[in-house]
């Protein structure tokens, strides 16, 4: 089902690199404001200004990996910036710029991350509108955030960073609430409801183009519970969401669609596609002292609602779960590694193509309150989170097995 | 919560049924994690380096410790009163910053700094003020009758009034 994701993979519209440097800029412009988040911000109408840069690298052993990797590769950067006031004691807004680049996706093409109105009824009920991060797992909705986490990139069975599209941020509309049920711990809930805004992407394969790309529904929620044993949290995320679109055959591949049983007979050329989506995530994470743990088991399943069943399987089920551990050594310094396990599809795990699996270890060092530093090293083994356009057409079952990545991040944030 | 209490499950291993002996270890082991990381003791609260304080008209005398976690990470918006919160900070390497972190928050100041910035970063929230001494709390918990904050060790800021934390 990942994989059939991808299918709405490509490329953003291009847009000038300058945006980035505008962005740039206009932190540079705001750096007194980094002194100022230090300093009282004490009127509770005041305009609170937050930021983060990223620069990485990635290089690989073999196979592409998420860029041009084989040879090692810079186009791995992120910049935000974001604006919150309050407008009354109970109605908050906010929006977050933000631009990134990785390999084929982003492109410095500058969007709005999230923008919201939230307006906090009680502590038990709030009501957001706007475009929202959406809440799946643990960290989805922190995704996007280096300083937030240890690792560079999270576990990619569960937080795939080459689907923040469509996973990240939805517009709509979102209820939220935490309650404290003593002697139980406390409760949070979110439940959201909406639409996602996705660019046209080009086609899967050369001959077949994508039109009227629609998301008409995206909807689901987080139950998360803070269990009396300080540290422990236990979470139940749901969503489910539908994309619609067309694909359009040239001509001359219709008949050797038709003879391979692709498409039906009397095929035009235009095949509507409905592909449904469901997604759980159950999650615990365990914060005790310096000690941080954390599993999450996942399973996305996949239906395509079409007239070509042979060529879009109609169900699809796979399954991602890992196991993450970080340690606070000294304020400066904080290791981490996790084990991440992804199958693409649960009916056929033999095979490279089939799995993913990834051994992670990092090495976070804060410089200062405002600038760090992490270095990654994963030993990978299967190909199923591998792009094959991005490795210059070669078959999954192709590519080499065991392989591994190596990255270099830094990032600063205010 | 007592720390030497076990409860009665929790006797030494029958060597007859080890694995009986291995559950009930590790729930012997899960009561003890629970008992070394829920509440800290409220009493100790000065001695731990830190006074919670709120202003002269706040009607409460103490609060809950899970209350004072749950406003300072604003996850609470109000006193149990119904009035609105306005919880404050020290600066992050104030030694009253870290004692109170640990001893009301349950986590280190780092933690802490993370939980904002996921929530900064993800549109759900941004921490409360800091300001840069005893002195700018007192004078800020004084002037706004729904604050609260947290000095180091000494006199009570006039206008201020110390909060017990149960």
């Amino acid at each position: 089902m990942g994989a059939n994701l991808d299918v709405l993979q490509g490329d953003c519209c291009r847009r000038t690199r300058g945006v980035l440097t505008s962005l740039l800029l206009a932190l540079g412009t705001l750096a007194p404001a980094v002194a100022r988040a230090e300093e009282p911000a004490l009127d509770p109408t005041d305009v609170k200004i937050h930021a983060f840069v990223s620069q990485g690298f990635i290089k690989t052993t073999a196979n592409e990996y998420l860029t041009r990797s084989k040879r090692g590769s810079f186009e791995f950067s992120e910049v935000g910036i974001n604006f919150t006031t309050n407008l009354s004691k109970d109605l908050r807004v906010g929006m977050q710029l933000f631009a990134h680049d990785l390999g084929p996706i982003g492109n410095y093409a500058p969007s709005f991350d999230w923008y919201y109105l939230d307006y906090r009824v009680r502590d038990w009920l709030g009501l957001r509108a706007g475009r929202i991060k959406i809440p799946f797992g643990l960290y989805n909705d922190s995704a996007d955030i280096d300083a937030a986490r240890v690792p560079i990139l999270l576990p990619q069975s569960v937080y795939p960073i080459d689907h923040r599209d469509y996973l990240l941020a939805q517009t709509g509309g979102e209820i939220y609430g935490n309650k404290r049920v003593d002697p139980l711990g406390e409760i949070e809930y979110r439940a959201y409801g909406g639409t996602l805004d996705l660019a046209t992407p080009v086609g899967p394969t050369p001959g077949i183009s994508v039109s009227d790309v629609q998301v008409p529904y995206v909807y689901g929620g987080r139950l998360l519970w803070l269990t009396p044993l300080e540290g422990l949290t236990a979470a139940a995320s749901y969503q489910a969401l539908r994309f619609d679109w067309n694909y359009h055959f040239i001509p001359e591949l219709i008949q050797p669609f038709q003879m391979l049983n692709l498409v039906p007979a009397g095929f035009t050329g235009t095949l509507p596609v409905q592909f449904r989506v469901k997604l759980w995530v159950a999650s615990l994470e365990y914060q005790v002292g310096e000690l941080s743990v954390a599993a999450e088991y996942s399973r996305w399943v996949g239906k395509f609602n079409t007239q070509a069943p042979n060529l879009l399987p109609p169900h699809t089920v796979n399954e991602r779960y890992y196991a993450m551990a970080s340690y606070h050594v000294t304020p400066w310094f904080t290791p981490g590694a996790y084990y991440s396990v992804y199958y693409p599809n649960t009916d056929r795990r033999h095979g490279r193509e089939n799995r993913q699996r990834d051994l992670a270890v990092t090495f976070r060092f804060d410089v200062n309150s405002y600038w760090l530093l992490k270095l990654e090293g994963h030993w990978m083994n299967g190909t199923a989170a591998l792009d094959k356009a991005l490795n210059h057409g070669t078959e999954l079952d192709a590519l080499d097995k065991n392989w591994a990545a190596f990255l270099v991040k830094t990032t600063a944030y205010f | 919560m007592n720390l030497l209490r076990l409860p009665p499950t929790c006797r030494p291993p029958s060597h007859r049924r080890a694995r009986r002996a291995l559950v009930v270890s590790g729930v012997c082991l899960l009561w003890g994690l629970a008992g070394l990381t829920l509440a800290p003791s409220a009493a100790s609260q000065g001695a731990a380096g830190y006074q919670v304080i709120v202003n002269t008209k706040n009607s409460h005398g103490d609060a809950r410790r899970e209350l004072l976690a749950d406003i300072f990470l604003k996850r609470a918006t109000r006193w149990d009163s119904s009035e609105r919160a306005m919880p404050v900070d020290l600066r992050l390497d104030s030694p009253a910053r870290k004692a109170f972190s640990q001893g009301v928050l349950g986590r280190s100041v780092a933690a802490v700094r993370r939980y904002w910035t996921q929530r900064i970063f993800s549109g759900r929230d941004v921490p409360p003020p800091q300001l840069p001494s005893d002195e700018a709390v007192g004078k800020f918990v004084a002037t706004h009758p729904g604050a609260v904050g947290y000095i180091g060790p000494g006199p009570v800021p006039t206008g201020t009034k110390r909060l017990e934390v149960r």
